[in-house]
């Protein structure tokens, strides 16, 4: 039987369970393996993974890791998981079916390219959120992933829905994939050789991909890393041994470059300071240098729902824009000052403060509801304003008990609005409550 | 409406080609050298619509009488406007391999050639197709170009057709692992591109799987593209049904 290493239309592939697949179509090519369209008898289609076995040390090693990955059941729907593996025949190659690709979604790759837009604010922090997500149900799961890059996720523009691919780099916790990964995207550490990749490398790509997701370029590429070639020397510098954030705050010497980065100072200015503090954390020197004091994933999920009830739209040229809660915000687009009257503040989350501007068409949601709630999809309650006051609409389906600063006490239904006024405080029942907090 | 995201900046992955257009190539060998062209194109379309981190562009020299820039001359070109702009090669003349290796030398740097790049360059691809013997002193204009810091860590690839010198061809290399040989016109035009779409793809791509061999230099990116070759390969000596060939 002759050593296949690429499949033509029509050839019949036998499946570990013993039905077969035949071959309709190529979908793509990578570096590990090709992609074949594929369908059942029953008409059912698939894609299909065909490793070059060549890049594999142990194939058969390979195989019963993805067959255990199968077994054990993908992590959360994000995650485009490996479904059935073909027959293993020793010395020949193999692979896998897993669903094709929705309709709908977009490469990650596309977004960097600016070929397609996020359609609102909200569905970009959903994106991150999902992202942020999906890490934290892979990881749950003792798995890491360790080549998280530009090449592996898709997301739906619309809503933000996120879906992982390429997930035959997953690997459990403490065991090597044999993939080296993107220098662009490695842990410092990695990078350096200091460390193999695991969960906490993993959290380091994750924000390496939050940053080029919100401000569009690489965290550690500014104007003191642009030499005229790319060769394995200088990523180990600029990724590994000699990494500077483009923001660092006390060395501005790798700040984004005037022409290449153009944009980059725009789109750091739009985020609110918090989102910021904790990019500026994630990169500092202490953690690229000794991996120390890097936000978590809880901590970026955090962020990042206070980022999403942080979206308002300019009320002078009707942009949306994120909006601090207790500092004056540029719009991007009209440039001029907007600030909240005040804020609602409430209980810290995994040492992560919580606040949402009152301002109008703010949005809360079930997170905000009850301490022990993920949900940033649900909204529970909306800012409404009117001439000389701002009121909370109980979108939730719990009461409210609301206590004025002398002690008085109001219930308020769902779809009751309350008039938020100084020093008020808002139980939502579930362990979650809010103060009123007027700023200046 | 929301804040437009910039495009992100891409360094230039340089895919060069040097052709043989001597008398001998003319007939079937050069159309199938034509056709090979027109095919590889729209790959580095497509690998270029899904790459944030290297962009394709495109430079070609014939050689024959004397070497001449196709595409290229001034500024390397997408593959989208080469695609544009192609027109069917002819072959006439000599082999001029001396003089094209010293042509590629004079371009290959950033302050007097086209590697001018703001986000600067990786590694370029260069690809050599050759059907016969060198009538000029193909090896003074090697040894100029193997000075060169670009040849050094470029991926160096080479198609031999026929009575191509495959000594040659192996010196330009460097490796014997990304030279490939034919005598069939139909499985020249599959092996050119075969042989330019791996490369291209290991070459804008960096690689994300881990050498065989710890100790391997990580720049020898001709050594890469040579594993490439072997490991996704195969099947070259099937005369494959169009239809199939995906
Ligand atoms: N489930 C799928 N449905 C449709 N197309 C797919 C699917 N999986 C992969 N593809 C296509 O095949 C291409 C190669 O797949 P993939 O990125 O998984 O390969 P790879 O060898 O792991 O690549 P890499 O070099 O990034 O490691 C993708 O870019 C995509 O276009
Ligand atoms: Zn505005």
């Amino acid at each position: 039987m002759a050593n296949f290493f690429r499949l033509t239309k029509n050839q019949h592939v036998e499946l570990a369970d013993g039905r077969t697949v035949t071959v309709t179509d190529k979908l793509g090519e990578g570096g590990q393996g090709i992609v074949y369209r594929v369908r059942f008898d029953t008409c059912e289609e698939r894609a299909l993974k065909w490793f070059f076995i060549g890049y594999l040390k142990d194939p058969q090693k390979f195989y019963s890791r993805l067959q255990k990955n199968i077994d054990d059941g993908a992590p959360s729907d994000a995650f485009l998981w490996p479904e059935q593996l073909t027959k293993y025949v020793a010395g020949e190659p193999f692979g896998y079916v897993m669903k094709l690709y929705p309709q709908g979604y977009e490469s990650f790759a596309k977004f960097l390219l600016a070929k397609v837009q996020p359609q609102s604010n909200a569905a970009w922090v959903n994106a991150a959120l999902n992202i942020v997500d999906a890490f934290k149900s892979l990881h749950n799961k003792g798995y890491n992933y360790q080549d998280l890059n530009d090449g592996n996720f898709s997301i739906n523009p619309t809503n933000g829905k996120v879906l992982i691919c390429d997930n035959d780099n997953v690997v459990p916790y403490g065991e090597e994939s044999g993939i080296l990964g993107k220098a662009r995207y490695m842990a410092p550490e990695v990078v350096r050789g200091d460390k193999k990749p695991d969960t906490h490398t993993d959290e380091f790509s994750l924000a390496v991909v939050l940053f080029m997701l919100f401000v569009g370029y690489h965290p550690l590429e500014g104007k003191r890393t642009n030499f005229p070639v790319l060769t394995t020397k200088y990523e180990k510098r600029i990724y590994g041994e000699n990494p500077l954030f483009i923001f660092d705050e006390q060395d501005k010497s790798n700040a984004p470059h005037e022409t290449l980065h153009k944009y980059a100072p725009a789109m750091w200015n739009n985020l609110p300071s918090f989102v910021r503090k904790t990019f500026q954390r994630a990169f500092s020197q202490e953690s690229l240098l000794e991996g120390r004091n890097r936000p978590l994933g809880q901590d970026w999920f955090n962020v990042l729902v206070r980022l999403k009830s942080s979206i308002v739209r300019c009320p002078f040229c009707g942009e949306e824009i994120f909006l601090e809660s207790d500092a004056p915000t540029t719009c991007y687009n009209c440039k001029r000052s907007i600030k909240a009257a005040g804020y609602l503040k409430f209980k810290s989350r995994a040492s992560q403060e919580v606040t949402a501007p009152i301002f109008r068409d703010a949005v809360l949601y079930d997170y905000h509801m009850d301490s022990s709630s993920k949900d940033f999809l649900t909204a529970a309650a909306v800012v409404l304003e009117k001439p000389g006051k701002f009121g909370l609409k109980n979108n939730s389906r719990s009461k409210w008990i609301v206590t004025t600063p002398d002690g008085r006490t109001f219930t308020r239904q769902p779809g009751e609005t309350q008039v938020l006024v100084a020093d008020c405080k808002i139980d939502f029942g579930n362990g979650s409550s809010a103060q009123v907090i007027v700023n200046n | 409406m929301v804040m437009k995201r910039p495009e992100i900046p891409r360094k230039m992955c340089p895919v060069i080609f040097l052709l043989d257009t001597s008398g001998s190539m003319d007939g079937a060998p050069l159309g199938a050298v034509n056709r090979a062209i027109e095919n590889v194109l729209p790959e580095l379309i497509s690998m270029n619509n899904d790459n944030p981190d290297n962009e394709i562009k495109v430079a070609v020299m014939t050689f024959d009488y004397d070497a001449k820039w196709i595409v290229g001359e001034t500024e390397l070109l997408s593959p989208d406007d080469v695609s544009k702009s192609w027109r069917d090669l002819k072959a006439t003349g000599y082999t001029s391999m001396g003089a094209a290796f010293r042509a590629l030398n004079d371009k290959l740097s950033v302050s007097h050639g086209f590697m001018q790049r703001a986000s600067g360059s990786v590694a370029p691809v260069l690809f050599l197709l050759s059907d016969g013997e060198p009538t000029d002193d193909y090896k003074a204009g090697l040894q100029i170009l193997q000075q060169n810091n670009w040849y050094k860590i470029a991926v160096r690839v080479a198609v031999g057709y026929g009575e191509a010198n495959y000594d040659i061809l192996r010196e330009f290399t460097g490796n014997e692992g990304t030279v490939l040989h034919t005598n069939d016109t139909d499985e020249l035009k599959n092996t050119i591109r075969f042989v330019a779409v791996t490369s291209s793809r290991v070459a804008s791509q960096g690689s994300s799987v881990s050498p065989d061999d710890p100790n391997a230099n990580p720049d020898d990116n001709t050594q890469t593209v040579a594993n490439a070759l072997q490991n996704q390969g195969g099947n070259l000596n099937a005369k494959l049904d169009p239809e199939d060939d995906f």
